[in-house]
Parts: structure tokens; sequence; C-alpha cells
């Protein structure tokens, strides 16, 4: 990390150091622009190459080429001459380009004429019978705890949909760790309304290949299979047991005491919400996104938003969105002419375009089925912080609570520490079903700052006066010492 | 048909209004631009408190207190309501000297819900308040009620009694003609004999159309609140000379106020905070009580509230016009006064007067001031 001096304002701001706030970066940075970024993570490179220069595990190859792809990214952007802040939990953004973010305990600010937002995924939450009992996890935090910290279960039921579920899945298994079953939630009708898609995905063969090469592996491995799977329910008192499912017209039940589920990402909205950026319904993901341009731009001209935070996008496509914001404020601030940003942005451009087309398809076949996203049962907990279920809410919204809003204001669902992450999109859909309207119609929770939770000694130590640096950072294990849980540092052959 | 009163403004004052007028047989209509309880009712710390009132509020606000006592009863609801007493603290000898002062004062008007409370008294009733606390003031009756649920209790108890709330619904031009006040809104037109205005941040444009000038602003205070802790403050706290107040809810989350004001943008419906104002505020609630070094900040928020140059709220007739009449302008101390100002704004539009003397709340109070 650089040891320059930190500046109290600069052009650019970007926030997270991901594939599309590290692009941006180097891009800007190299066309003479002053950029900041921040960064929450002790090391850049988003939750996709987490931990890639620096891997727990022996042989870090195991987690695929995808991942070590992103070596080559870091090492560009650890060059490129951009201010880099990490550990830094930016827990304020204003429309003026103020940013106020937490560090070592310190509240600092600093403000920037245009801001690129780059905050990337989080997993859709899985609102199902059981899913906030302990033992059940999400996918993405299994692989959280193998990438930071060299951490897996054995025997653990894996549920859901999405290439990301098959990937963490056939990384277990790569690292000699047994897995109890994948229970696919891919419902047949996906196979068959992606098929028109189709066309436009073959195009990355490549792509397609990896996906079906996943599979295969998993199947090879001798690993339990079940597809078509519906109608999944945790069990357990207390805590998880096992998992209930029906498929191809049989009930099923498989007892363990680890639970991943996935099915999908989507994008986090709580920064773009906070700043009050305009977003929409995207029925193809079924997900809000800020409603942005081209270029990334949103409705508040200086701010652009790029990679998964702006709609899901993949890495690939969230690396050519931040180069492709970064040239549009660049050319904002008078660094180039529209025809250098033009020409500088077609190929990225065309190759986005590209991507998209496979995207449509990988949508289509992975759309998760509404008895996932929509909790069929009174008892099932929508809101996980203040303990809200499908019985509770529709009370409250039979009492008068239209909009999420008012929702919230009666039911507290939604105030928690979370900040409405995982009830959000679900409480917006089931408003639109008991309306009978389109969820645009519905909308979501108004948000506020602080974007995380923030100590209020962090708090009461803010100041306006320019922050000096102090980059010297530990990384933290955060993982719990679950006595199932083991430790696989060096343990792959 | 036309209702007998239109009252503007969802609040809390509107909502009782309604409530009291329905209760007694008025027909009542209620146009709301947002939704019911949108801003400050909805928003505001729910503080329901006697302790250091104005003078010329006593005695309204200790009617008040003793309505909220059986609200929930009275209105068949849940209003959160819980008297846990409310303690400001005395940081050195000069907030004594300050309380000692205010209990005479308050003493010779006969009013002894206010008692002062040595430094044993103080860590009795607040184990965890910093050493260099050496007193207070204390009201027993004091606590506070989610206003969110008790401003919709007041709505749905009015709503049975037969009240129509009308959401979503901007007034735009008032007119008088003869008996009757003629509303010109965004989607509708309305009619009524008696217009009350409970406008809030506002008020001071619905006045205007009303026919009277009032010196009204409007601001942003600002609130945070913590995730849960546990339990460490029974009653709420507030300082006899710092900007602190809060109070622990039975959840565990604590409400950290104190009346900073972010910045309010009242045309675009939204406000913005002062993070350096929260950031003081912080300070001051950690020096009174260190527990909270580690709180975590969950949410932070401001609400648009209006405020009157002597802090007193407006209530009473128009200057102007016959059988209109105000209530806004409280100052961001009005949650605990709305059950009474109900009561006595339905007393003025169906009896013309009331038993509590207004003259403090007069529109026009500062008309006659020559500057």
């Amino acid at each position: 990390m650089s040891d320059s001096t930190l500046q109290d304002s600069y052009d650019i701001a970007i926030i997270g150091a991901g594939p599309a706030g590290m692009s941006a970066a180097i891009t800007a940075s190299t066309a003479g622009a002053s950029v900041v970024v921040i960064d929450d993570k002790a090391r850049p490179g988003g939750q996709i190459y987490r931990n890639v220069g620096n891997s727990p595990l022996h042989n870090s190859d195991l987690l695929g080429a995808d991942y070590l792809q992103g070596r080559s990214l870091i090492d560009s952007f650890n060059n490129c001459p951009a201010e880099k802040l990490s550990a830094a939990n930016v827990w304020h953004l204003g429309e003026n380009g103020e940013v106020l973010f937490s560090q070592n305990q310190q509240t600092r600010s600093l403000s920037a004429r245009e801001v690129i937002v780059t905050v990337g995924a989080m997993e859709r939450p899985f609102p199902i019978n059981g899913w906030h009992l302990p033992g059940v996890m999400s996918a993405g935090s299994a692989q959280v705890m193998l990438k930071s910290d060299g951490l897996v279960c054995d025997d653990a039921v894996f549920v859901g949909t999405g290439p990301l579920l098959y990937l963490i899945v056939a990384q277990y298994l790569r690292l000699g760790v047994r897995v109890r079953a994948l229970v696919d939630t891919t419902p047949v009708s996906n196979y068959i309304q992606s098929i028109r898609y189709l066309p436009g995905a073959l195009a990355h063969a490549r792509m397609l290949a990896k996906g079906l090469g996943l599979l295969n592996e998993i199947r090879r491995s001798g690993t339990a299979v079940y597809r078509f799977a519906r109608e999944v329910k945790i069990v357990g008192e207390g805590r998880a047991s096992g998992v209930c499912f029906q498929a191809k017209g049989q009930t099923h039940q498989l007892d363990s005491n680890h639970i991943f589920l996935h099915q999908g990402v989507i994008p986090n909205l709580n920064m773009t919400r906070s700043l009050g950026l305009k977003h929409r319904w995207c029925s193809q993901q079924l997900c809000w996104k800020p409603t942005i341009n081209n270029w990334g731009q949103s409705s508040i001209d200086s701010i652009a938003v790029a990679g998964d935070g702006g709609g899901i996008v993949g890495a690939e496509g969230a690396e050519l969105s931040g180069k492709l914001a970064a040239l549009n404020q660049l050319h904002r601030l008078g660094r180039i002419d529209k025809r250098q940003r033009d020409s500088q942005a077609a190929p990225s451009q065309h190759r986005l375009q590209h991507l998209n087309r496979f995207r449509q398809y990988i949508d289509r076949l992975y759309s998760p089925q509404d008895q996932q996203r929509l909790p069929q049962q009174d008892d099932t907990v929508v809101c996980r912080c203040e303990e809200q279920n499908l019985g509770q809410l529709r009370a409250g919204f039979d009492q008068g609570a239209r909009g999420p809003n008012e929702l919230k204001s009666l039911t507290r669902c939604g105030m928690g520490p979370c900040q409405g992450r995982q009830c959000g999109h679900t409480v917006s859909e089931l408003l639109a079903q008991w309306r009978d309207e389109p969820v645009e119609a519905v909308g979501y929770y108004r948000l506020r700052s602080p974007m995380r939770l923030l100590n209020l000694t962090e708090l009461s130590q803010f100041s306006r006066v320019q922050p000096k640096p102090d980059l010297e950072f530990n990384s933290s294990s955060t993982a719990d010492s679950d006595s199932d849980i083991k430790s696989i540092k060096g343990a792959a052959q | 048909m036309n209702p007998d009163v239109l009252i503007i403004g969802g609040g809390i004052q509107g909502c009782a209004s309604a409530y009291h007028l329905t209760k007694a047989g008025v027909r009542v209509t209620v146009l709301e631009k947002d939704w019911v309880s949108r801003h400050a009712s909805g928003v505001n710390a729910g503080g329901v408190r006697m302790l250091g009132r104005h003078l010329a509020e006593v005695e309204l606000s200790k009617a008040s207190m003793a309505l909220w006592a059986q609200l929930d009863d009275e209105l068949d609801d849940d209003t959160g309501y819980r008297a846990r007493s409310l303690i400001n603290i005395a940081s050195d000898e000069a907030d004594m000297a300050t309380l000692r002062a205010r209990e005479k004062k308050m003493h010779s008007v006969g009013h002894f819900h206010e008692k002062i409370i040595d430094q044993q008294e103080l860590r009795q009733r607040l184990p965890h308040v910093a050493p260099h606390c050496i007193g207070g003031v204390i009201s027993e009756a004091d606590g506070y009620a989610i206003p969110y649920k008790s401003t919709l209790a007041f709505r749905r108890a009015a709503e049975r009694h037969g009240a129509r709330f009308i959401e979503g619904e901007t007034v735009r031009a008032i007119r008088q003609v003869g008996n009757s006040w003629l509303v010109k809104a965004q989607r509708s037109d309305y009619e009524a004999g008696q217009l009350l205005n409970c406008a809030g941040a506002w008020a001071d444009k619905i006045a205007v159309m009303m026919g009277d000038n009032v010196p009204m602003s409007y601001s942003a205070p600002m609130l945070m609140i913590t995730t849960r802790m546990p339990h460490f403050a029974t009653p709420v706290v507030g300082a006899v000379s710092r900007p602190l107040s809060f109070k622990q809810f039975e959840n565990g989350t604590v409400l950290i106020g104190g009346g900073a004001k972010g910045f309010a943008d009242r045309d675009a419906n939204r406000t913005r905070l002062d993070y350096s104002k929260l950031a003081a505020g912080s300070k001051n609630a950690i020096e009174f009580f260190p527990i909270m070094k580690t709180a975590a900040i969950n949410r932070m928020w401001a609400g648009l509230e209006a405020y009157m140059p002597d802090n007193l709220p407006v209530i009473g007739p128009c200057t102007q016009a016959n059988n209109g009449y105000h209530a806004f302008g409280f100052s961001a101390h009005g949650f605990q006064m709305g059950p009474i100002v109900g009561k006595v704004m339905a007393e003025l539009i169906i009896k013309g007067g009331s038993a509590f003397s207004l003259d403090a709340f007069r529109v026009d109070r500062f008309e006659r001031k020559v500057l």
C-alpha cells in the first residue's frame, strides 16, 4: 500500500476494490486523474478475487483458473498511481461527493468531484422455512471462509441453483472435503425457457463448457445429486438437523448439521439506495438495480455505478464496466475529449454487449423459483434481524401498511443491523403480490447512512481536519469456531 | 356528503383532533400529502415528558399526561407508552443552581412534578452514569411511546368513528366563500364548514392560504439508534446544559437524540444529516455513560419539523377568518401534547372555547412586536 499523504479531495473517489473498482482506478489514475480507492477489505480483489495473492491454502490453484486470473488485475492495480485505502469502511456517501469512512477506529472524511460506486453483489436471500436456523449458511459465506481462512466442513448439503453453487461444491470436492449432497432446485421449465437464449450464449462456448464441466466433475465424484428439487424446507429444533424436499415425485429428507443455500446473487443496494439514486425493478434478474446509462452514470450525474452493484454482470463484465465509468468521468473532468472516450471505450462496449447475451441465458436458466423467493408459510421468517415472519407482515399489510416503509414502521421489519439487505427484496415482492401491482409501484425501503454498524466511539472521533494516512493493517479472521468446521490450511495435496 | 371539518395534515395533532371530533359525532375528513405519520409524528424520539416544559405549556402537558396514562385503553390499541421517568442530569454546580432556580419558579405557580435529586439518588436510578455527574431533576410520570404506532392508533380509532383519511393528497389552494372553506387539492376539490391546519413543517404555507402570516421555520432534528444492548438504563435521560438525550427501549436498543439539527429540504420531502453534529452527540453520550463506548449505531435519521421563534406552538383559531383553526409549530416537543391538543381543538371547534389558557399560542402573537 502507498505511503503518500492522503488528500482531503480528489477528482474521483472509487468505493470498492473488486474487479470494477480496480479497473476503474487503473484507467482513471493512469490518465492522470487524482484517484482514491476505498475498500473495506485488507487486500484488493473484492469477493471474487478474495485473498488471491495471499491464499491460506497451500495449493490455491484448486480454486480454479478464474480465481487466479485476478492476480494480474490486482498486480496492475497495486502498481497504478491511485491512492489506495484498505480496511476502510465507507459508512456515508453523499450526493455531493462527501465520503465518510472508518479506518483504525476513526471516522475520516474526504470529498470528490466524481464518484464510482462498485459495491458488488450479495447472495440472494433464500427465505424458506428454517433458513434462519443455526447450521444454515449461504454457500457464498462457506466460500468466504474457505478463501480467507481455509475453513471447511464435512458432510454439508448444498441446496439451490446457479453457477456459484456448483463452483463451491467443486472447490470443496477438489480439496477432498466430503459433500453429503447437492440438491439442485433449477426447475425443468428453466431449461426449456432458456433454450431461446442459447444461440446468444453459444458464442461463449468456453464459458458454457466450464459450467457443464463443473456439473460433470460433481457427478463423477460420486456425490449424491438431486435434480429438480421443490418444496425445500430446513428441519430441526433450535438448529438445523436436515433438509426436506421433493424431487421427481418423491419426498426426501437428508440429515446434516450444515446446510449451505444459494440461488444466485443480486446487487448490494444499501449504498445506492442511501444515496437516493433512482432504481428500477429488473424482471430478467428479479432484483432492484440503480438506473444507469451505458457509462454507468446514475440519476445523479457525478455518481456512477459499475460492476455487479449496478446489475449482475460477472467478474469480466465488472472489469469492463469499471473501465467505461472511468472513461466517462475522465471526459466529464475534461481530461479526455468525447472522441478519445468513445474510441477507447469501443472494444469494452463491444465485449460487454457480447457478455450480456450470455448473461440473458444464464439469468433465465438459473432464475430462482417463486416459492424460494416468496415465503409460503406464515411461520417462515422474512426479517432475520427483527424476527418478523410472513404471518406478521401480512397482518401489518392488513392493518394498512401498503408500502415497505409503512410496513417497516409498523412491524420493525427491516430495522435491524442488516439494513434490510436480507428482507428488502422479499418485502417488495410480497407487497406487490398482495397489492396485485408491479414491484416497481411498491418500491423499496428508504435507507440512510450509516451503511454498516458504526461504533459510537468511531463516530465521536469524527473530524474534518485533513486526515493522516496509517496504512498498516492486519487481516483478521471472523469465522466462528463451530466444532464441525475444520481448518484445511495446507491440507490440500 | 361534505364533512363538517376538514383537517389538513395526518400527523399526531391531525389524527388526535380527528379522533376527538368524530367521537363527538362530527364528520371529519383528513387530507395528508404523503401518508399518515410520514414525517415528524412518525420519526420523532417518542419522548412523553412534562419535565422542563415552558410554563405556558405545563397545564396542557400535565393534562396530556393524564390522557397518555390510559390511552391504550381509550384507543383500544398499542401506543407502546411506558412511564419510566425522565431524569435531566446535572454535571456541575452551575447546573444544580439552574435546577434550583427552576424549582423555585415552578413551586411558586403550584407545579410540583419536577423533583431535584442528589448524586446518590442519581446513581441509584442510573447506575451507569459517569462519576462527574452530581445530581439532576426527575419527573416520575414521564416516559416514552412509539411515535408511529401512537399516531396510527389515533387514526384507526378515528376511522372507527367514521373519519375519512385521504393520503397522497396535497392541498394547492384554499378560499373561504360564505360559510364554506373551498379546498383545491392535487386530485380533488373539498368543501367543509370548518378547517383545521395541522400541517406540521408545511403549516405556514397552509396558514397563509387561510389568511394568517406566521414566522414559522422548519428544520431536521436528527436521531440515531443503536443495536440491542444489555439493559443499563430504565429512565429516559437528558442533561441540564448539554445537548444529550437518550432512552433505552425494552428490546435493548438505545435511541440517542439531543436536538442537533440536520439540513431540511422541505420541497423535496428530504433531509440530510450533519454528521459532525451527530459525532458531538456521540461524544456527549459516551462522556455521560461510558458503557456507550462500544455501542453500535444501526440507523440515523432526521424528520421535518416546524419551529416557532419562541419554541411554543400555535394552538387556536385563525385571526383573519371564522371557522378556521391552527395546531402546529410544536418545535420538536409536540408529540407528548398530541392527545390533549386533539381534545382542545375538538372543544374549540364544537364549543367555541377551551378551559385552557391559549393566549401564549396565538397565531398572531408576533404581529404585535415592533422591530
